[in-house]
């Protein structure tokens, strides 16, 4: 292993049981490491969004259009200078500029949100629902398929009236309401302990780090 | 001129998007990829307008000498050698990848497991079986987490070992994930995203202004 791979470890050793020392209590070293944490995640940020957003998106079709290569290069000049509206911010009187870029992008993204919502978690998401009712009719599902086929539907279906508030929750609506809660309560658990997991795989990794590759403990 | 050219903005590029995206004309096309490259383009300036805030937030923190204020130098120190590092020389750089896999990587591995002591305190308090809804919860988030691990099955097994049903906790999670699970994500997911149509239709329609801020 060469020195810098060994100061890579010694320096990632340091910075994990420096956070991990907030589990005690804050502390300096804590503070050191969070702070160095979010001023290293901003400038790494800055620099994917120079290298894989301006450069490839604006700066090489401008510099190309300005050798005479693609003249429509000169068009990344209009979303160059709506991008430096932003600046707009620093100047009091000039503040309001700012509603030009962000009501571009306020825009775009709800103009793009429409038809990618309405066909991946609409239209996608009652096929899957519905879908296996096709299979029931063509005869390949049978038994406890039935049975999830009809569950699957119960549950959405429940779960969406326990969320619909243009009528008083009542009589047979507030029924199906509850037994959307209990499904929302299963769905609940399940993000619970899948988090739960994830978090703790992730603190396995870290440990297996510390006694792996720093103490070398562990092989 | 100050709110009524954002909103017409707003309504051009939104209904620009809907579209460019149901019309598969090569010029619809074009404007559509056209316009992707214009939001990658203003995006990373509001980027740098964020940095630029965080820089102002950080100096008035060092000049006022507010508490802990020596930390904000480290803020600036990331944040320098970070940018004089990656922007002239690139992400593919040596010392910019040594930082990103020893120094940033580990951190955000670190901070992203520390939840999994918060979390396990707080559901130490909190879990409480007192109601039917609360019990299911409960059932549901342990018989998930016995089903991840290789262990849970061994404790199954060892708890059940009178029944006939061994082996069968990570089925069980593996069937409450596709079945009841998957029914009340899908009833939520169908609930937002009606809740984003129409909010992203009220905003296309100039109704919902709040973006814009107060003033005139």
């Amino acid at each position: 292993m060469d020195l810098w791979s060994s100061i890579g470890i010694w320096v990632a050793a340091f910075l994990t049981l420096s956070i991990y020392s907030v589990l005690y209590r804050d502390n300096p070293f804590y503070r050191f490491a969070e702070h160095l944490f979010v001023g290293v995640s901003v400038g790494y940020g800055i620099v994917l969004s120079i290298y894989q957003g301006f450069i490839p998106f604006a700066w090489k079709p401008f510099t190309a259009a300005m050798t005479g290569e693609s003249l429509t290069g000169f068009i990344k000049l209009i979303p160059i200078g709506i991008g430096l509206l932003f600046f707009a911010r620093l100047s009091p009187r000039h503040t309001w500029l700012i509603r030009y870029p962000i009501a571009i992008l306020i825009g775009f993204g709800s103009g793009i949100a429409i038809p990618n919502v309405l066909r991946a978690n609409i239209f996608e998401q009652t096929r899957g629902t519905i879908e296996p009712f096709a299979a029931i009719y063509a005869g390949t599902l049978a038994g406890w398929g039935i049975f999830e086929a009809v569950l699957m539907v119960v549950g959405v279906v429940c779960t969406l009236i326990y969320f619909f508030f243009s009528t008083e929750h009542r009589g047979p609506v507030k029924w199906l309401s509850k037994v959307g809660i209990a499904f929302l309560m299963i769905g609940f658990g399940s993000a619970f302990g899948n988090t739960v997991m994830g978090r703790v795989a992730l603190l396995i990794q870290r440990v297996d780090f510390l006694l792996s590759d720093w103490l070398h403990i562990i092989q | 001129m100050k709110r009524q050219v954002p909103l017409v903005l707003c309504f051009v590029f939104g209904i620009a998007m809907i579209f460019t995206r149901f019309s598969p004309h090569s010029v619809s096309q074009w404007i559509y990829e056209e316009v992707i490259s214009w939001i990658l383009i203003i995006g990373p300036f509001a980027l740098v307008l964020a940095t630029v805030t965080l820089i102002q937030t950080h100096t008035t923190r060092i000049r006022r000498r507010t508490e802990h204020w020596q930390y904000s130098l480290v803020v600036f120190a990331g944040l320098i050698i970070m940018v004089l590092i990656g922007v002239p020389f690139g992400p593919q750089n040596s010392i910019f990848e040594w930082l990103y896999n020893n120094v940033q990587l580990p951190m955000d591995a670190t901070m992203f497991s520390l939840l999994a002591f918060f979390i396990a305190s707080a559901a130490y308090r909190a879990f409480r079986a007192r109601t039917f809804e609360a019990s299911l919860l409960l059932l549901t988030a342990v018989v998930v987490m016995m089903g991840n691990v290789p262990i849970g099955d061994f404790i199954w097994n060892t708890i059940m070992s009178w029944s006939p049903w061994t082996d069968k906790v990570s089925e069980a999670r593996q069937w409450i994930l596709d079945n009841p699970n998957l029914s009340a994500r899908r009833g939520i997911i169908l609930g937002v995203s009606l809740g984003v149509i129409s909010q992203s239709i009220r905003i296309i329609l100039g109704i919902e202004r709040s973006y814009l801020g107060g003033g005139d």
